[in-house]
């Protein structure tokens, strides 16, 4: 197998089909959270879905799905102000979750004692369309210098979509993820796209060593511009925030790969197994040289 | 006031980053505010192949290893309840009463750690996910889980009793004239001062009388509950 066939294989690991079990968890809680806001807010938001699954970008191991709702440009059915809305949809989201307030969007969790904040991986944004267009928008900024942002999910999608580098997008996602670096996923994704633009004929490995080359050799941050709002978003403190990380991680990888090849970074490609994780688990504790038993201090 | 660890040790951590950069490339070694974390991807690994994998953070006190690192699984698969070993409060995991694991010769080794504890836990977090149960049992919770483990390792089962060895280890000189921590009321030289000597080879002072903290906390907690105290405190 080589570098390419290799990489590829590892995406195929990262694959979700439809009828997995995540996938069919995020459809039972995007048919709830319709369910709350049709309830408190009758029939006037326009909900539409977002997030990995519609631009393609979907890993096993870091999968998310945003469902904004938008009010129309003259409504005030949730709210007059951003704030409002925010703070309205929040409240009726409680109703069935455990809502983790982010900057825009509000973060899904379980609220019941077996499931208490596990992560449903869904993202809600509420805003408001800035015009009858149904198009742009504006969303509330939680605690940031600016209350309002205009942003446009269509353009974004679009944007991801017809990159034509979704592949290397999804590995360079799994890297992110696996190392645990804390930069946005969207502008992560602008900054591959932008790094890639003359790249895309180029094989996966070259693109992918392309990308940490550049971030490798750039002492400040690469500047990126957001697709649905160029002069009005300004990503810097962001992408300024997570640019050491990046750096020294992308340089480390690139050192991996020279000293010990590629499956040092993204690990061996796992033959299929006909016993399930729990069994094989169960076979491994068999093993455990040191057992011990966990404790709570809350009794 | 004393300086972090790291501080006072950068070859340590430096051998800490150089070991997980070996066994575990996905973890990253991070000083954040004078803080060390390991955050990233962890592996349960079985027989050389990933079964399952994590997203954590793991925190290293500034009196690491004096401390045991504080893990959270912070990928939001664990649910922060008890019963999966999570305090809800903080997500912080409890995978096993913290002086079980000091007094481990190798409770200095961050891979020792990562190898055992944590995949333990993760091992258990997989079948009880998948319905079983925790494959090496559980420690009941809160006071009761705190006498269980020191038991174990002080070979008693009555909470007075331990209580009182406890008392005794966390001294940092022995008496043979005291009265012996087993209850016999005889001279500790008369009766059990060889099994005390055994204990402070592997129990320092220190780690007792953390001990000593833990189940006056915890028992502070239950006696609100109690018209009694659990434990009397040696005068």
């Amino acid at each position: 197998m080589d570098t390419n066939e290799y990489l590829q294989s590892v995406l195929s690991g990262q694959s979700l089909d439809d009828d997995s079990t995540e996938l069919k968890e995020l459809q039972t809680h995007r048919a709830e959270v319709e369910k709350l806001i049709r309830k408190s807010f009758g029939s006037v938001p326009i909900i539409r879905y977002g997030g990995s699954r519609a631009k393609g970008t979907i890993i096993k191991e870091s999968y998310d799905l945003d469902i904004v709702c938008y009010l129309p440009s003259d409504s005030n059915a949730a709210g007059e102000t951003l704030q409002e809305i925010y703070e309205n949809v929040r409240n009726c989201l409680r109703n069935g979750y455990y809502v983790e307030e982010k900057t825009s969007a509000l973060r899904l969790k379980g609220n019941s004692a077996d499931n208490y904040r596990r992560d449903f991986h869904i993202d809600v944004v509420p805003g408001r369309f800035t015009d009858g267009d149904k198009s742009d928008c504006f969303i509330y900024q939680n605690g940031a210098d600016k209350c309002r942002m205009k942003t446009n999910l269509d353009v974004h999608i679009a944007h991801v979509n017809g990159s034509s580098v979704i592949d290397a997008i999804r590995l360079l996602k799994l890297w992110k993820t696996r190392k645990g670096l804390r930069v946005k996923q969207f502008v992560f994704e602008l900054l591959i796209i932008d790094l890639l633009d003359r790249k895309k004929g180029e094989s996966l490995s070259t693109q992918l060593v392309h990308v940490w080359e550049e971030i490798s050799a750039s002492d400040n941050p690469i500047h990126v511009e957001d697709p649905a709002n160029p002069s009005g978003n300004n990503l810097t403190e962001t992408m300024k925030a997570a640019w050491p990380e990046l750096k020294s991680e992308a340089t480390n990888t690139l050192d991996t790969i020279k000293w010990s090849g590629w499956e040092a970074v993204f690990g061996a490609v796992a033959a299929a197994k006909s016993a399930t994780i729990a069994e094989r688990a169960q076979r491994a504790t068999a093993f455990v040289s040191a057992p011990n038993k966990p404790w709570c201090p809350k009794g | 006031m004393i300086a972090p660890w790291h501080e006072r040790n950068p070859v340590v951590l430096k051998a800490m980053k150089a070991e997980l950069a070996t066994h575990y490339p996905d973890l990253r070694v991070i000083v954040e505010r004078g803080i060390v974390h390991i955050r990233g991807s962890f592996p349960v690994i079985d027989d050389a192949e990933v079964l399952d994998r994590f997203l954590i953070e793991v925190t290293l006190a500034t009196d690491y290893p004096d401390s045991v690192p504080v893990l959270k699984e912070v990928g939001g698969r664990v649910p922060w309840h008890e019963d999966r070993h999570v305090i809800p409060g903080n997500g912080e995991a409890c995978l096993i009463v913290p002086e079980e694991w000091i007094i481990q010769p190798n409770h200095d080794s961050i891979l020792a750690f990562l190898i055992g504890p944590v995949r333990n836990f993760f091992l258990g977090q997989i079948l009880v996910e998948s319905g079983n149960p925790w494959p090496f049992g559980e420690r009941s919770h809160g006071l009761p889980g705190l006498i269980e483990a020191y038991g174990e390792i002080l070979g008693t089962s009555d909470g007075h009793t331990l209580r009182r060895y406890l008392d005794c280890l966390s001294r940092e000189a022995l008496k043979g004239h005291w009265e012996c921590p087993c209850g016999s009321t005889k001279r500790l030289r008369d009766c059990h001062l060889n099994k005390v000597k055994s204990l402070r080879m592997i129990i320092l002072p220190r780690v007792a009388q953390q001990a000593v903290n833990r189940l006056d906390k915890l028992s502070e907690r239950q006696k609100k509950n109690s018209a009694h105290p659990i434990f009397r405190r040696i005068e």
